[in-house]
């Protein structure tokens, strides 16, 4: 906490400690997450640095889902869920009451597990998020439509269908139709939830290739069980255990010379 | 399994102790299957009975001509059915109308508001009852708070007695719908940024879209052959409607229970042609109600 003054969107973060001059994009403060009388997380501090990929590893039950769900307070819609502490993203506790929960939802976007297509055309599952906040005129829907599918690598294999129904798609495309819709919204943030854990190798290896092209414009968070992802995609990684985040550092530090026993028993396969 | 190396001691089973068991088990197998072949036969010959008498009694009856005439006074030769099944339509219809935005309403609430708070489970409790409630105090029920009010039998009473039978059917099948649909499509919604309203109507009810229109009509078909409500309510009479439906509205349910006790051959014959024509009805809503469910799991 004190090393790490943590800057607006304007300011370049001076002390961040892991990387000199890449500046905080979200920075959580002393964060507590129940679950009914369940503490799950327990005084959780990070920092999340502008357009770098952060991995949240872990063994089941870490509490790694929990932290992600807290960014975009998708957790508040189950009333037994609450948190406490701060999410600060540019500036701005995103806990504090006086947010308004859907637009810091198409601040923060987010992709689940299993691919969630709604139930219309590919064109109407993107143009969905894009028309809850902007009123544009056909041209412009469909232009940025277009942008949102070529950014998620689907646009060759869409482009003859977007009438068609997005449950049509295969998994693999699925996914990358739910990156494009979430992307459509121009967020800032990106978390991503065990994205390719109900895909198939090649389709995971295209969405890996897709998070490392979106870093250059999105802050990502990124929930994994694989390691080896964690390893290839994130420049940040961190290890979490029992609700506590028990190490956090660049992921090559974190794989390569890990400071923490249990990290390094973890990474390794010893435990989790 | 005492013995310390935990085998048990084995022991040749004698083969006529082998074919014994056998013989008990292989009976008591083919005795349970035969007695529910039996009870099965016997539902279906009993359907089946009743389905090919409508059939023929049905079929003999039917003339061009009682589709077009109304039905008959008592020693009145001819006749038809034609204000019974157009008064039938209106009922429904009237029922319909009014019982589906207040079924659909209360089920979204059950699924998406309520869940499982205490008021959604009172709510869900009534709905039951109301489900298994004889409808002929449903009858009585409209024709003190209609009828006696409005100084007569009506066409409105007629639907509000529906509606109420259909109400809690489509209560039921709305909620069971919705639940179906995954939560996560519901978080994929609200993590867009969609308010609760958006992500109820643009995707829960869009994904349980055809099991919400199969409820409707399973209601509709459930209300169009329903006598007991509208013997209050509707009456029945030998005339078109009124255009504002008052002084109770000619209905199939209510002209078949009517002639059917007649000593009247040709009312007799128009009672079967009624209901014939409202069992077809219902099985043709019944099958477009199945191919929809079907169209949807395909997709």
């Amino acid at each position: 906490m004190s090393t790490i003054a943590f800057s607006a969107s304007s300011a370049v973060g001076k002390n961040a400690a892991a990387s000199a001059d890449v500046p905080v994009r979200i920075a959580v403060r002393n964060l507590n997450f129940h679950y009914g009388d369940f503490r799950s997380l327990k005084d959780i501090s990070l920092d999340f640095y502008d357009r770098q990929v952060t991995a949240l590893i872990g063994p089941s039950g870490c509490g790694k889902s929990t932290l992600l769900r807290t960014f975009n307070r998708i957790y508040s819609l189950y009333p037994e869920q609450r948190a406490d502490g701060e999410i600060l993203l540019d500036g701005q506790n995103v806990l504090s009451p006086s947010i308004d929960v859907n637009e810091l939802r198409a601040r923060v976007g987010m992709v689940f597990q299993k691919p969630t297509p709604f139930p219309m055309s590919i064109y109407d599952n993107i143009a969905f998020g894009i028309k809850l906040y902007e009123r544009l005129p056909k041209s412009e829907l469909d232009g940025r439509v277009e942008e949102a599918l070529r950014k998620a690598a689907l646009w060759d294999e869409a482009k003859d269908k977007l009438r068609q129904s997005g449950m049509s798609l295969s998994g693999g495309q699925q996914q990358r139709l739910c990156i494009a819709r979430t992307i459509a919204q121009k967020p800032e943030v990106i978390l991503l939830d065990e994205p390719t854990s109900a895909l198939d190798p090649i389709s995971t290896g295209k969405i890996e290739e897709l998070i490392e092209q979106l870093r250059s414009e999105f802050t990502i968070v990124i929930v994994t069980h694989n390691m080896q992802q964690a390893a290839r995609i994130s420049q940040f990684t961190a290890f979490m255990y029992l609700g506590e985040v028990v190490e956090f550092g660049p992921t090559t530090k974190m794989f390569m010379n890990p400071s923490k026993k249990q990290t390094q028993d973890y990474i390794t396969g010893r435990f989790g | 399994m005492n013995r310390m190396n935990g085998m048990p001691r084995t022991e040749m089973i004698q083969p006529d102790a082998w074919g014994r068991v056998r013989r008990g088990r292989y009976l008591a197998d083919w005795a349970l299957k035969a007695i529910c072949v039996l009870f099965t036969a016997l539902g279906a010959f009993v359907l089946g009975w009743i389905l090919l008498m409508l059939l023929y009694e049905g079929i003999s009856a039917m003339r061009p001509e009682i589709f077009v005439n109304t039905t008959p006074g008592p020693m009145t030769k001819g006749g038809g059915i034609a204000n019974a099944i157009v008064g039938s339509l209106i009922l429904t219809a009237l029922g319909i109308v009014v019982a589906t935005p207040i079924g659909v309403l209360a089920g979204t609430y059950l699924a998406e508001y309520g869940k499982d708070s205490k008021l959604a489970e009172l709510i869900r409790f009534v709905n039951d009852i109301l489900l298994a409630a004889p409808s002929i105090l449903i009858g009585l029920f409209v024709y003190t708070l209609m009828v006696q009010p409005m100084g007569g039998y009506s066409g409105w009473a007629g639907g509000v007695a529906l509606a109420i039978i259909a109400v809690p059917v489509i209560v039921r099948t709305t909620e069971d719908m919705l639940r179906i649909v995954p939560g996560s499509l519901r978080e994929a919604g609200a993590a867009l940024g969609a308010p609760m309203s958006t992500v109820i109507r643009k995707i829960s009810w869009r994904s349980a879209r055809a099991g919400m229109v199969t409820g409707v009509l399973l209601a509709t078909a459930r209300i169009a052959g329903e006598t007991a409500p509208l013997l209050f309510t509707a009456l029945n009479n030998n005339f078109w409607f009124r255009p504002d439906l008052m002084g109770g509205v000619a209905n199939l349910p209510v002209m078949i229970y009517q002639y059917a006790l007649s000593p009247y051959q040709n009312w007799r014959e128009l009672a079967w042609a009624g209901a014939l024509v409202i069992t077809l009805s219902i099985l043709a809503l019944s099958v477009v109600a199945r191919l929809l469910l079907r169209k949807d799991k395909v997709r």
